[in-house]
């Protein structure tokens, strides 16, 4: 089987693209997919975790993926940030310190996860300066959606995760994937209610709804991270089954994707050169708290 | 035998990134343990830089669904915690007690503002 690639951006089209190539490869099992990559002359880094997840579900089923035609200018983004090595090319340098390396995490491996995030990009001079203010914030906010993916994917495929930091536009972007069961069908089996894949994702967003086990409350981090991106300025897309949200200047937008991703993306584009500060006006005392 | 009990995030946790929900489930173990024992503890946010919803609700959230908020209003207090780390601590606090208040007919409301907003 052979799939062509179109340029791959961080969007609904792509989205799409990607929830397409694994809706024509989801029965291949033994198969060789040919992913031809001629028409790819753009691809957004961070969507390495997209397009890997899916790739990874191919190998599962024993499939052999060999990705042909690349485009040099893609070729040395991808491997750069490690990516194309997981088939069969050479990782290089990065020289410039722009990427933060594709990477496949188990759902256990919270620790590791949060050595990545510190090596790869916290403590890394060539990053952007930040505000210390914002660094946290965005540090807190990208273990929020990796945490989400824990709790909520039900996923033994792993989680996947890149980033790529653009000096020039003073943006970071990082997208976290999951292969698990997706927002619709979690919210059906926890409330027995039956939402489009759209409003499910809505649903999500909300303060205080969670799908969690009954001891434990939640619904915090994804409103918390909206919150982080509203004031910001950047963006936030979220794809999970065939459900696409978008949240950008402070207005949503939903769309239904043709075919559904095999579980959920949760893409972020933060503004490095963002001043605002976070600290409430009020002070919060410690005896107040309970 | 001491008046009261501390515990270290950073000491249970092993690192100043406090943020899996299975790292908040150790230190939920050992604020359970010393409210059921009617102690009073002290939970310290020293060299913690990291911290999430998610660590805050396995840590300290789902006390709610097993301690009154009086008991833990009078056994718990937290110390070198930031502004902000407060701020989030408050929210998970405050989101956790409506939880358990109403977990019956908490997802029924976004049902109502779903039907509201179409």
């Amino acid at each position: 089987m052979k799939f062509n690639l179109p340029p791959i951006r961080r969007d609904y089209v792509s989205f799409e693209t990607l929830a397409n190539l694994y809706a024509q490869t989801k029965e291949s099992v033994f198969e060789d997919i040919v992913i031809d990559m001629s028409a790819t002359n753009w691809f957004d880094a961070d969507m390495c975790a997209a397009f890997g997840a899916i790739l990874y579900s191919l190998g599962n089923r024993l499939n052999k993926v060999n990705i042909i035609h690349i485009h040099q200018k893609v070729e040395t983004i991808l491997s750069k940030n490690g990516f194309l090595s997981h088939y069969g090319r050479v990782a290089i340098p990065d020289r410039w310190g722009t990427t933060i390396p594709y990477q496949r995490f188990e759902v256990e491996d919270d620790h590791f996860f949060a050595n990545y995030i510190e090596d790869e990009l916290i403590n890394r001079s060539e990053l952007p300066v930040m505000s210390q203010e914002l660094l946290k914030k965005f540090r807190a906010s990208i273990f929020e959606i990796f945490s989400n993916a824990v709790l909520h994917s039900r996923t033994d495929l792993g989680i996947f995760s890149c980033g790529q930091f653009f000096p020039a536009k003073d943006q970071l972007d990082f997208t976290v994937v999951d292969l698990g069961i997706g927002f619709c069908e979690n919210i059906k089996d926890y409330t027995g209610q039956q939402f489009s894949p759209e409003d499910a994702i809505t649903w999500a967003t909300k303060k205080g709804h969670t799908t969690k086990e009954d001891s434990l409350p939640g619904g915090l981090g994804l409103k918390l991270l909206i919150d982080f991106i509203d004031l910001n300025g950047g963006c936030i897309q979220i794809a999970s089954d065939a459900g696409y949200w978008q949240r950008q200047k402070r207005k949503t937008k939903t769309q239904r994707l043709n075919c559904p991703f095999p579980g959920t993306v949760v893409s972020i584009e933060i503004k490095t050169d963002d001043p605002h500060t976070y600290s409430l006006a009020s002070e919060l005392k410690a005896e107040d708290i309970f | 035998m001491s008046e009261k009990i501390e515990i270290s995030m950073f000491e249970v946790v092993g690192s100043s990134l406090c943020v899996a929900s299975s790292d908040g489930e150790k230190i939920f173990e050992r604020l359970k343990t010393t409210l059921e024992a009617d102690r009073n503890v002290v939970l310290s946010f020293h060299n913690v830089t990291t911290l999430t919803s998610a660590f805050l609700n396995s840590a300290i959230g789902q006390l709610y669904g097993q301690f009154s908020e009086e008991k833990i209003r009078a056994l718990l207090k937290v110390e070198d915690a930031d502004q902000d780390d407060l701020v989030l601590l408050k929210s998970v606090v405050d989101n956790a007690k409506l939880y358990f208040k109403n977990k019956d007919r908490y997802n029924r409301v976004f049902q109502e503002a779903l039907n509201n907003e179409a």
